[in-house]
């Protein structure tokens, strides 16, 4: 009786044992899954990041990362239902905008001591970690890329109506209206100084006429000075009509299209699009930093980081991987997708920028800023901002109830 | 008595399923938006989640945003419905008639029906496009204006440009629903109205339209409510600028949901919506439906 039942005692404990440690080698060997959420525009860059992912992936077999492209226009909707459902990604790409309220979420994990130890972090470039750290002071975004916002312009027009690229608001407001052309004497077709942006994301276009001159606090904000900045920039269009009549619902792809069809002489946008300039344009576009206002200059600082989220269960693989596109040889391959600037030092002789737009850049650096890293701007930035925009545009407020508009929002805790 | 019980089950568990299903997905999710609507829940202010009852309903009926979108959103179904049912009635009649080629215009007036909202929306876009639009090149070329209209950038032409797109988008749908229905009016009745010396006038007044009632009530319950909820042509045309000038209250309570992340608030404004929207379609079917019994 004895026997039998020590056998059978023994060939649980070896079974046991065996599961155990066939569990183990299967947990070894099982696949590490991340899921990796980014905004690429065009299917061309959709295969570069496909052949990010194999590249990691060969060089980190245990790993394996479900790449998912979201689209632009519904990123955030999506990125924060999936936060608030319990869903989120493993890593994502993220701008600082959002900063403060995936933190005031509890989404992000800090990265402080992973980046202290990883060796990539001396190849990025000067301030990027700071420019990027939380308004709590911890580390969550590891740098990605960045652009700087600087101003396009026709060169050949400038040097046919025998302009100097403006340095000034005033040398801009001037330039914009030598550049305008009615249709009757431009072929049929009229010819816009400006090409102003005043849909979603034209904050970008509108900081340089004023936040050079006051701060993004409520008090500043709603200033006489700030008013009267404001309304410098919408009397672009109501007053000098130095803009194409559609700039209220202008975005993007608007203002793209507009400076390379021709109808307008100058925008502002980054090094992203330099590539397209250059190939419809050629030698006749060139670009400056925006011009100083009230003796001051502002640009955007346009960021664009990868962060790890609380609810991953693999960490350490999504740290790998983030890290990976960091570092110069998978950075410099994703930056060749998207047109922007490598966060990596050693990466900067691989990027290849036509030297103007490389130069425009670099001098804008010194004065490029964030918009203030609190809860308040991804809302100012998505519909406070653009609907009160619009409305000045079109006469509908004045510029001191639009300026008061957004005083207020960043006064609202 | 056991077989008589199996066979008073059977219908039970054969519409269980589709029951179970609208339960699950719509009404479930109806009941999470009503329950929402009484909390101040902003999403990316997880630890700030609080019952405030009808504090929301509250600030939607002192918000001038809420009630400026409610009047835009009258204008669009009070003119987009009955331009496309007039629009609809014609191209019927039209169709209906017998001449070369009937069956492939019937096709192709389902064109516009058929392409998906984001590509009418960008079409007209650009249709509307101050510098290279068709619709200005046309004007300035026959003289009727002097310079380009920038029709979706100004406050006043926006949401009629939006319209005439969505009349366009939507016709069809009632050309087709009202053919079909030109087809079950028997022939015989437009003979003795003939026989009767009755004018092509009186046979459509007296023949046509009572026997297409059916047919155009049910069409425009169906098109007030999706026209009603439609904010895809907008969203993309315009975004719903400049300005509010093309806010209409759900895609006002959209941008306050995912634009604002205002989960509580945008949830209170799409319960609100939703009340008037069905307290229309009670009104409606009441009194279109008396006069089809009648």
């Amino acid at each position: 009786m004895t026997r039998p039942r020590f056998s059978t005692l023994r060939r649980a404990l070896v079974a046991a044992g065996l599961a155990t440690a066939s569990l183990g080698a299967l947990q070894a060997q099982a696949p590490q899954n991340i899921v990796f959420w980014y905004h690429f525009d065009n299917p061309e860059q959709t295969k570069v990041m496909d052949g990010l992912v194999a590249d990691f992936q060969a060089k980190n077999p245990g790993i394996k990362v479900d790449a998912q492209n979201i689209p632009w226009n519904n990123y955030y909707d999506r990125l924060f239902t999936a936060v608030a459902g319990g869903k989120s990604p493993d890593v994502a790409m993220v701008k600082l905008q959002q900063q403060a309220q995936l933190v005031e979420m509890g989404a992000l994990e800090p990265i402080d001591a992973r980046v202290a130890a990883w060796p990539g972090r001396n190849d990025l470039g000067d301030n990027l970690l700071n420019i990027n750290k939380g308004h709590d002071g911890k580390q969550y975004y590891l740098p990605l890329q960045y652009v700087v916002i600087y101003l396009y312009y026709r060169a050949d027009l400038f040097q046919k109506a025998g302009l100097q690229p403006p340095a000034t608001c005033e040398a801009f407001l001037d330039a914009a209206k030598k550049l305008t052309v009615p249709a009757a004497q431009n072929g049929g077709t009229p010819q816009y100084g400006f090409g102003m942006r005043g849909g979603r994301g034209g904050q970008d276009n509108w900081g340089p006429f004023v936040l050079s001159q006051v701060a993004m606090t409520p008090a500043e904000l709603g200033s006489p000075k700030a008013v009267a900045a404001n309304q410098f920039y919408v009397d672009l269009m109501r007053s000098h009509k130095v803009v194409p009549p559609s700039a209220p619902n202008d975005g993007f792809n608007e203002i793209i299209n507009g400076f390379k069809s021709g109808q307008t002489a100058m925008i502002f946008h980054h090094i992203g699009s330099s590539k397209t300039m250059h190939d419809t344009h050629g030698d006749k576009v060139s670009a400056v930093p925006v011009p100083a206002c009230g003796g001051k200059r502002w640009t955007s600082f346009g960021d664009e980081s990868n962060a790890m989220f609380k609810q991953s269960r693999n960490k350490d693989a999504a740290w790998k991987w983030m890290s990976y596109l960091s570092e110069r040889e998978g950075n410099v391959k994703f930056v060749g997708a998207t047109g922007q600037m490598t966060v990596t030092r050693s990466g900067v002789p691989q990027v290849s920028f036509q030297p103007r737009f490389a130069k425009a850049t670099a001098d804008s650096l010194p004065f490029a800023a964030i918009l203030p890293p609190v809860p308040q701007t991804s809302d100012f930035v998505s519909n406070v901002w653009p609907t009160n925009m619009q409305r000045a545009l079109n006469g509908e407020v004045t510029s001191a109830q639009m300026m008061e508009a957004i005083a207020k929002h960043y006064a609202t805790k | 008595m056991s077989a008589r019980r199996r066979f008073d089950a059977l219908p039970y568990v054969l519409v269980s399923p589709a029951v179970l299903a609208t339960l699950v997905l719509v009404f479930a999710p109806m009941l999470q938006a009503a329950w929402t609507s009484l909390y101040h829940h902003i999403l990316w202010k997880p630890r700030d989640v609080r019952f405030i009852g009808l504090d929301n309903y509250l600030a939607v009926a002192q918000d001038p945003v809420a009630w400026s979108s409610l009047g835009r959103t009258v204008m669009w179904i009070g003119l987009t419905v009955p331009l496309q049912l007039a629009l609809g009635l014609a191209t019927a009649l039209l169709l209906n008639q017998r001449f070369r080629w009937r069956g492939l215009a019937r096709s192709l007036i389902l064109i516009p029906w058929a392409l998906p909202s984001v590509v009418i929306a960008l079409m007209w876009a650009w249709m509307y496009q101050p510098q290279v639009g068709l619709f200005n090149d046309l004007l300035l070329r026959l003289g009727l204006v002097t310079e380009a209209v920038p029709w979706l950038a100004q406050p006043g032409t926006a949401l009629y440009a939006i319209i005439v797109a969505l009349v366009w988008q939507g016709f069809p749908f009632f050309a087709i629903m009202i053919l079909a229905g030109l087809q079950t009016i028997p022939a015989s009745l437009y003979e003795a109205a003939a026989v009767d010396g009755a004018t092509p006038w009186q046979q459509f007044r007296e023949v046509t339209l009572p026997g297409l009632k059916g047919v155009i009530v049910t069409a425009v319950m169906l098109r007030l409510i999706w026209v009603a909820n439609s904010i895809d042509v907008i969203l993309v045309m315009t975004g719903g600028g400049p300005g509010y000038a093309t806010h209409t209250l759900p895609l006002y309570a959209f941008k306050r949901t995912y634009g604002s992340m205002d989960f509580g608030y945008g949830t209170a404004l799409a319960c609100t919506f939703s009340l008037l929207l069905l307290g229309l379609i009670v009104l409606y079917l009441r009194r279109a439906g008396r006069d089809i019994r009648s």
